[in-house]
């Protein structure tokens, strides 16, 4: 296991030295400036804007663009890495693009207007069937065969376990999906969905939220649900888009995943998904490019302070070592709250926690493996510590042997601080150990394969849905406006890290900011 | 164990002398066909194998003088150590030919090894028997022994081993032989007592080696592709994309692509007639045509039988197919150099991004690709790939594709002509006998053009006339149309039925 890599030699087998790399990823340096910023240097001039977005990631684009398309032309972004995307962000190299993150997003629910607004102005949507139905670009829904899973020494496919499992173990998972379909029709009394995304707009009836309040563990074992693999596959869901497990997911949240998705296409099945070999990395570039307002990359902002007049901030260009101030009318903190919190004084911020990643980015000359499903977009091995790996190939229209694979891995053995600081600490050679060996399980040999192995640690991979928080006051306080000068927009306002609530976070403090209605 | 006699000595060395002489022109055999059939060019491996195995004979019979002391000893000795490599030699240079960097090394020093320890055992023989023999009854005697074995492998070695136990077999059989002639000499020869223990056991386990290779003959062929080829490999070469082999024999040339068969020169006109001429002679103004798939020239030879044809390009991802088309005499005589012609523009790179960014217009497109049995390949028949063709083609202007065939693989050949249809073209299937693949579909994409099948074609054609255009169009009930799904990047439908439609015939 990951957690315990200290037990590791942190001498590289010999088998393993061909394979080249490195760790990749935020500067932690530049994040730590933070911590004592009276060592930055004064400013040297001072900017003016109307509106200020600190932050570059889906949120804060979509803010931008929002601003933008309404009309809002005085608007300047930062970012503190050296350019925009957030946990979006992509690599490339001479075999595929890939992505470092979020990668896929699923086809949305009609009633998503905004969204599919921005699909379609993104030529992802490229038109209306008859029936009102949205025709997705095929070069951008995921090509099939799109998932397989490798359990009992066999590649299935599809995700949820089939191969050599009891007749109890079917039953059950035939159940639960029977209860997933009955959770997607399901109404409140206020006539909302029971499960909505963006989440802001599913019921508030207690009947549902209730299961906020509790894991996602107790409501399974209230329910009987009690198949190993059932279980499994579950808490395989929550890793995938919590990063956290069945006993600290909130049961609501763990019903979500499953219960929310909720959209329809002309050209696709109901739970297709849109992805790209560079991941959402492909989304980020559209948001970026649908609004011209200046984008300040490599920009530390370290202090904030409300004036008469506005906010004035300081921020500090990493790349030149001088500090600027920026007076804004507005500014928009589209930053995580465990940043948000350090940048203005005495604020009290409690209950967000973040899962710790590892993400790796793997080239390969070939994946031997012996029967069964040949490789898919998503490849999930049974009982892996990782979430599997998904080919940045997969969407390329020529065939190659040489492949870039990008494995996703949630450090949740341990608690997310204890787990971060372990991760930051464990060498380059480490990782490379622990991955080959999960996929040698599943690819006997494919060491010999791999020329490339890059590794980037996600400290603050993903808000945790933990019980309690998502309906619980701490988001609804961290989100609210301040003196309508300091707003707020981020993904873990929402509670869940998708790229669906970041957007519409951040067109919910746009609106905000312009003074109009939000439309959850 | 009786003491045999001298007369009864003689014998049964002389008899070792016949075994061993028929073995060891079996291991030049093997060696010289496997090397032609390898490597190709069969005058020049025999010629260089015999003569290297006759030269290291030569250095064998030198080095003989150098052994002394108990000479039965050594003879038993070289009898197992020729039995391990002359018999391990065709396992061992086929496994080899995939993955040993220089082959042909490997090749001469097997063959070497063998002829000086082969050389070695005729002169030890002699002078074992040097002593109860007369001079001159001793080289008689053994000369006949040794060339009336050799007329024996000479003959069966082509009659019978070849064609029954393939050469891998024969090579471990005769190794087996070699082996079995030290059992016998060990057991025959009470002298041998104090040694026998040790080589018994070297007997034993070399027995067991060759044995188990002669068991698992067929798991070791299945390492390399090579035997599966009937005829002759001429040539042979992996590019970055794909084995490409070719095979002869005296009535043609066949080639494959990672073992599967592209086109026999007996009969590869009627396919290229099919492909490219129903759709020609309907367009008698076209000017420019674009080939994808298709490095072989075959295509583009007949497209130049039309002098109006102004410009082919031709599309293939594999610079190794079409530089081989470019620039070997047998296969340029095939193509009638169609790939040399100036009209032809040669673009090696994948099919699905040129046409995705091509910008020119073309009067006809011919779509010549391998047959959808993977995903990647599935791609270029989904209906993403045809929508992109609406681009490139001239208004009036044709598209033909070749789709598989429409009696073994009937659910993907109707899937591919739905494919088509579903993005839009008019389709007009039709299919063609061709003997080799058997009954072979074409589907011709048009929009708002009144296709007919009764243009002027060009003369000298084998195969194509308008009395076959029209009875190409008529598809008999047991190919009849049937219903499918839409191949789709997001489902890709036709590479399942593509497998199902091909499994009953898989071996």
């Amino acid at each position: 296991m990951l957690a315990g890599s200290a037990g590791l030699s942190a001498c590289q087998p010999s088998s393993l030295q061909h394979i080249k790399g490195g760790m990749i990823g935020a500067n932690h340096a530049v994040g730590h400036l933070l911590r004592n910023p009276e060592k930055l240097p004064p400013p040297t001039q001072t900017l003016k804007t109307e509106v200020l977005i600190v932050g570059g990631g889906v949120a804060g684009l979509s803010a931008r663009r929002w601003l933008w398309q309404q009309g809002m032309r005085d608007v300047l972004l930062v970012e503190l890495a050296d350019r925009p995307g957030g946990n979006a962000v992509s690599g490339q190299n001479a075999v595929s693009a890939y992505p470092w993150g979020a990668h896929y997003l699923p086809i949305p629910d009609l009633r998503n207007r905004e969204l599919l607004d921005f699909l379609t102005e993104s030529q992802v949507i490229t038109g209306f069937d008859a029936g009102g139905l949205p025709v997705y670009n095929d070069y951008y829904l995921c090509h099939d065969p799109e998932e397989r899973l490798f359990i009992n020494g066999h590649w299935q496919e599809g995700l949820v376990p089939e191969v050599g499992i009891s007749a109890d173990d079917k039953q059950q998972i035939v159940r639960f999906f029977k209860l997933v379909d009955e959770l997607k029709q399901a109404k409140g009394r206020d006539g909302r969905d029971a499960f909505a995304i963006p989440l802001e707009g599913s019921s508030t009836d207690d009947r549902f939220r209730q299961w906020d309040a509790v894991s996602f563990e107790t409501y399974l074992n209230e329910l009987q649900f009690t198949s190993p693999y059932l279980r499994w596959f579950l808490e395989y869901g929550c890793k995938d888009d919590y990063g956290t497990t069945l006993a600290n997911t909130s049961a609501w949240a763990g019903l979500h995943y499953f219960a929310a998705r909720k959209g329809v296409a002309a050209n696709a099945e109901a739970n297709a998904v849109l992805t790209w070999p560079e991941g959402n990395a492909f989304l980020i570039n559209q948001l970026e490019e649908q609004a011209k307002s200046p984008i300040q990359s490599n920009r530390l902002i370290f202090s904030v302070e409300e004036t008469d007049l506005g906010v004035r901030i300081l921020s500090y260009d990493v790349a030149q070592k001088t500090t600027i101030a920026i007076q804004a009318r507005k500014v928009l903190l589209a930053t995580p709250q465990f940043i948000t919190k350090n940048l203005i004084k005495n604020r009290v911020i409690a209950g967000f926690e973040y899962a710790p990643w590892l993400v790796a980015n793997l080239t390969v000359n070939g994946l031997p493996q012996s029967r069964g499903m040949p490789l898919c977009w998503d490849n999930v091995i049974y009982g892996s510590p990782s979430v599997g790996y998904v080919t940045a190939t997969h969407q390329h229209l020529k065939a190659t042997d040489r492949k870039v694979i990008t494995v996703y891995w949630p450090l949740v053995q341990e608690p997310p601080d204890v787990a971060r600081r372990k991760a930051y600490q464990t060498p380059y050679e480490d990782w490379v150990s622990v991955l080959v060996a999960d996929l040698e399980r599943a690819h006997p040999g494919v060491s010999d394969y791999i020329t490339t192995i890059d590794c980037w640690v996600w400290g603050h991979g993903m808000i945790a849905p933990t019980p309690g928080f998502i309906w619980g006051e701490a988001r609804q306080k961290a989100a609210t406006a301040i003196h309508n000068k300091l707003y707020f927009a981020h993904s873990d306002l929402s509670g869940i890290s998708i790229f669906e609530e970041a957007f519409y976070q951040g067109i919910r403090a746009a609106k905000e900011i312009l003074g109009q209605k939000s439309s959850a | 164990m009786s003491n045999p006699d001298n007369r009864h000595r003689h014998l049964l060395l002389l008899l070792s002398v016949f075994v061993i002489a028929t073995c060891g022109l079996i291991y030049e055999l093997v060696a010289g066909t496997l090397a032609s059939y390898l490597l190709g060019d069969s005058v020049t491996q025999f010629s260089t194998i015999i003569g290297v195995y006759l030269f290291s004979m030569g250095i064998g019979s030198w080095l003989s003088k150098y052994l002394d002391g108990n000479l039965l000893k050594w003879f038993i000795r070289i009898e197992i150590l020729v039995g391990i490599v002359g018999g391990g030699s065709a396992p061992l240079l086929f496994v080899l030919f995939e993955y040993a960097a220089s082959f042909r090394l490997v090749l001469y020093s097997l063959v070497s090894l063998t002829g000086i320890l082969v050389g070695l055992e005729i002169p030890l023989l002699m002078r074992i028997l040097e002593n109860q023999l007369a001079f001159k009854d001793l080289v008689s005697r053994v000369f006949t022994f040794d060339y009336i074995g050799a007329l024996l492998a000479s003959l069966i070695f082509p009659l019978v081993l070849v064609p029954y136990l393939g050469l891998i077999r024969t090579s471990l059989f005769f190794g087996l032989m070699n082996v079995a002639v030290a059992w016998f000499l060990l057991h025959q020869f009470p002298e041998t007592k104090p040694y026998r223990r040790s080589l018994v056991t070297a007997i034993l386990l070399s027995s067991f080696l060759l044995i188990g290779g002669f068991v698992y003959a067929e798991q070791i062929m299945t390492y390399t592709e090579n035997l599966t080829f009937q005829d002759k490999v001429i040539y042979s070469k992996s590019t970055s994309y794909q084995r490409i082999v070719l095979t002869a024999n005296n009535r043609e040339l066949r080639l494959f692509l990672n073992g599967n068969l592209q086109f026999s020169s007996a009969d590869e006109y009627r396919y290229h007639e099919a492909l490219v001429h129903p759709a020609l002679q309907a367009l008698p103004k076209a000017s420019r045509v674009l080939v994808l798939g298709g490095g072989d020239g075959l295509a583009v030879r007949e497209i130049l039988k039309y002098p109006h044809i102004q410009s082919i390009t031709l599309v293939d991802l594999d610079p190794g197919m079409t530089d081989l088309f470019r620039r070997n005499e047998v296969l340029l005589k095939l193509n009638n150099r169609s790939l040399l012609s100036p009209k032809v523009q040669i673009i090696n790179t994948d099919a699905y991004n040129f046409v995705r960014q091509d910008t020119a217009r073309y009067d006809l497109i011919v779509i010549d690709f391998p047959d959808p049995s993977n995903y990647s390949i599935g791609k270029l028949y989904s209906t993403s790939f045809y929508q992109e063709l609406n681009r490139l083609i001239q208004p009036g202007g044709l598209a033909v594709v070749q789709s598989t065939s429409p009696y073994i693989a009937r659910q993907s050949f109707w899937c591919i002509r739905n494919t088509i249809a579903a993005t839009g073209f008019q389709t007009i299937p039709y299919h063609a006998y061709v003997p080799s693949f058997g009954e072979w579909g074409f589907i011709l994409l048009l929009r708002n053009h009144h296709w007919r099948g009764e243009g002027p074609l060009p003369k000298g054609l084998r195969f194509v006339n308008a009395r076959t255009i029209h009875d190409m169009l008529n598809f008999p009930p047991d190919m009849a149309e049937v219903p499918t799904e839409i191949n789709k990047l997001n489902n890709q439908v036709l590479v399942h039925y593509f497998e199902d439609d091909w499994t009953p015939y898989a071996h």
